[in-house]
């Protein structure tokens, strides 16, 4: 076999995977599969259902309507000067943001590895385009949020804060994201390897949101154990979200700046395992 | 250098079997406590307590070859020799445990027709979304779509929902995206084991045609050797993760025909104790010889083929008598023959019987030999001993379908003409 060292090669496979997965000039020739995918997904959502995209605020304003009667009315937590609609529309809607996108991203492996063992493609694509797809749903309710707070503002007495908070939010939009889909990428690998992991996500995204800011404000809890509510990276940022739209939060700068450390290293470990294991995951799904 | 496409250098992929994990994290825990900490036997996986602790499956070993550019390659071989995993490792979806693979221009492959199909979703969505897993863009997509959709020949249901088509259909669309896929390497496995005749045979020239008239570089698998001689101008003769041979395809295609069809025309033992047999009859040797002119020529259904086999006879003053049975591919029992009964004592008996030429249909076909006492009792029933394939052979006639009956002998047949209305 003649081996000529000068020879370009356009691509080599050898043992050793790479930690970064692909380049990111390979993930921008499949731009057009990641478009397709989100396209598939959100077609997929909706087909034989009867009203269709609406679900996406369907869904929420359901939500609403029963934590308002539920935790508003009958067991009677106070939201302080937010009006209670405004109040958990918030929440409801980054709390969505980050359970879709993790429990969507986290079983990749698994759902499809029948795709993945037959043609190569950027793994990594398939988690982005699930959070582009669930990026979008979040957009639809989260202008729903701001014409309820339009409204809020114009026609009732509540004064809204100033416009200043709208970088802070989507810094939270961001952050939630990245955490979600860290989580996701982390679990990807776990649930391909152990399939009763999944359960495990269902049951602990559930647990998590008593343990995060949605359904009350943090400044409801005793002091004794706002400690435990503190340690969980996302309540800075569920603060944050509300602090900056509806001013109203308990929040400190080193708390935000702990959720965003948490976050960058979560997404970078997790993007790492994602690539390095995904390969050694293909022998075993 | 420059015209070489693929370079693949002392390939070799192990598979552990037993040390990937049962799947459940509670079973492998387990695993984990038993194995390790209580150092007992795998609870799990009990096939490889005999030799190493984990038993490894070297899928390919050691292959090296290079693919110039605008060569079509088939690959051969048994399965489990290793011809898809090479291939999932050419297009990158399992990694090689050693080993390098370089290459030069974009490939595509097509290990399965329909990757990606989603059953909801139309014709339409579905060529486009098929279309961006195999590596197109939307533009390459929309300048072939109509290429696409009439070489599929489903017009009308592009806007039906894929899972109401028949399975036809299905796959004629999935065939078609991939047909007109535009990569510089193509690497296919076995794709065109589906679909109707008509169909397969549009896809085969579709084949020729791409390989032919741009140039394309093709790694192609396939256990159709009629495909893989039309095909390919190169072939790689794979068996059990190594490379056995490779070169011009004819020359390979007829190599490994030829050890496939050999490797049951002889079986000898020198011992009685290490032989097939029982406390009355040990084989020694069982053959078939063809009576052919040319060595290396397959066998056709014009051989005669003589069947010569030995025992041991480890009975005194028997009457013993031998049978030789047919059977088909399919299990059928074609005839069965008794030879003339001899009485024998202890030592060597020998036997031989000629199925004459021109007798038997085309296939494959298995020997068993039957040992007889007294012409009433049967002492051992060698089953399945020979087996041999014999190619077709039509001379004259000009059709190709498959030939009926389960024998095809040559008998005395005339046609003549005895009343003419021309006058």
């Amino acid at each position: 076999m003649t081996t000529n060292t000068d020879t370009k090669w356009d691509w080599e496979i050898k043992e050793q995977t790479n930690w970064l997965g692909a380049s990111p000039a390979e993930f921008w020739a499949y731009r057009h599969l990641l478009a397709g995918l989100v396209r598939r997904d959100f077609l997929l959502g909706y087909q034989q259902t009867v009203l269709g995209p609406l679900w996406v605020l369907l869904q929420p304003i359901m939500t609403l309507i029963t934590y308002v009667v539920v935790f508003g009315k009958v067991v009677g937590i106070s939201t302080g000067t937010v009006p209670p609609v405004l109040f958990y529309l918030a929440g409801i809607v980054l709390w969505n943001l980050f359970n879709d996108s993790f429990t969507g991203t986290s079983a990749t492996f698994s759902e499809n590895a029948h795709i993945f063992s037959k043609v190569y493609f950027p793994r990594v694509i398939t988690p982005v385009a699930r959070l582009a797809g669930y990026l979008i749903s979040f957009g639809i309710q989260f202008g729903f949020l701001v014409l309820i707070l339009a409204y809020y503002w114009l026609f009732t007495s509540w004064s809204a804060p100033s416009a200043f908070g709208i970088p802070l939010a989507l810094l939270v939009i961001l952050l939630i994201s990245t955490q979600s889909i860290g989580l996701g990428l982390l679990f990807s690998v776990l649930t391909g390897k152990y399939r009763d992991i999944r359960f495990f996500v269902g049951l602990g995204t559930r647990l998590l949101m008593f343990l995060t800011p949605v359904i009350y404000p943090v400044e409801h809890v005793s002091l004794k154990w706002r400690w435990l509510l503190e340690l969980n990276p996302l309540t800075p940022l569920f603060e944050l979200f509300r602090w900056s739209l509806l001013g109203q939060g308990t929040v400190t700068v080193g708390q935000v700046l702990y959720s965003i450390a948490f976050t960058l290293g979560l997404f970078v470990v997790a993007l790492l395992t994602f690539n390095k294991q995904g390969d050694k995951l293909m022998d075993v799904v | 250098m420059s015209d070489i496409a693929i370079q693949i250098e002392n390939l070799s992929k192990l598979y552990r079997l037993g040390t990937i994990g049962t799947g459940s994290l509670r079973q492998d825990l387990q695993r984990w406590w038993t194995t390790s900490v209580r150092k007992k036997a795998d609870p799990y996986f009990q096939l490889d307590s005999t030799t190493s602790p984990h038993q490894a499956l070297w899928a390919l070993q050691d292959v090296s070859f290079e693919v110039k550019q605008g060569e079509v390659w088939g690959l051969v071989g048994n399965n489990g020799a290793g011809k898809s995993t090479l291939l999932k490792i050419v297009s990158r979806i399992v990694r090689p445990t050693q080993g390098v693979v370089r290459g030069r221009g974009r490939i595509s492959s097509l290990l399965e027709v329909g990757t990606g199909f989603q059953p909801e979703l139309t014709g339409r969505e579905n060529v486009f979304l098929s279309g961006y897993i195999l590596g197109m863009s939307k533009p390459e997509i929309r300048a072939r779509f109509d290429e696409i959709v009439a070489f599929s020949g489903i017009e009308k249901f592009l806007d039906t929902p894929v899972k109401r088509y028949s399975s036809g259909m299905y796959v004629r669309l999935a065939f078609a995206v991939a047909a007109h896929l535009e990569p510089d390497i193509l690497i296919l496995d076995e794709v065109l084991a589906v679909g109707d005749a008509d169909f397969q045979k549009k896809c085969l020239g579709k084949m020729r045609e791409v390989s032919q008239n741009t140039g394309r570089t093709i790694l192609f698998v396939s256990h159709s050797m009629q495909a893989v001689t039309n095909l390919c101008s190169k072939a790689l003769w794979l068996q059990q993760g190594k490379v056995r041979a490779l070169g011009d395809v004819s020359q390979v295609v007829n190599q490994y025909l030829a050890d496939t069809q050999q490797s049951n025309l002889l079986q000898t033992w020198s011992t009685p104790e290490a032989a097939p047999g029982n406390d009355f009859i040990r084989f020694k040797r069982v053959q078939i010889v063809p009576q052919q002119v040319g060595d290396d020529e397959p066998l056709d259904i014009r051989v005669p083929l003589t069947v010569k086999f030995e025992f041991w006879n480890l009975l005194d003053e028997t009457l013993l008598s031998t049978n030789l049975v047919l059977f088909s591919n399919g299990g059928e029992c074609i005839f069965d023959v008794p030879s003339v009964a001899v009485v024998c004592q202890q030592g060597v008996v020998a036997g031989e019987c000629t199925i004459p030429g021109n007798f038997l249909n085309d296939g494959a076909y298995y020997v068993s030999l039957f040992i007889v006492k007294d012409t009433t009792t049967a002492l051992y029933d060698y089953e399945n001993c020979l087996s041999f394939e014999l190619e077709d052979y039509r001379g004259e006639i000009k059709w190709y379908g498959k030939w009926w009956g389960a024998v095809r002998p040559l008998l005395p047949f005339s046609l003549t003409q005895t009343e003419s209305v021309l006058s």
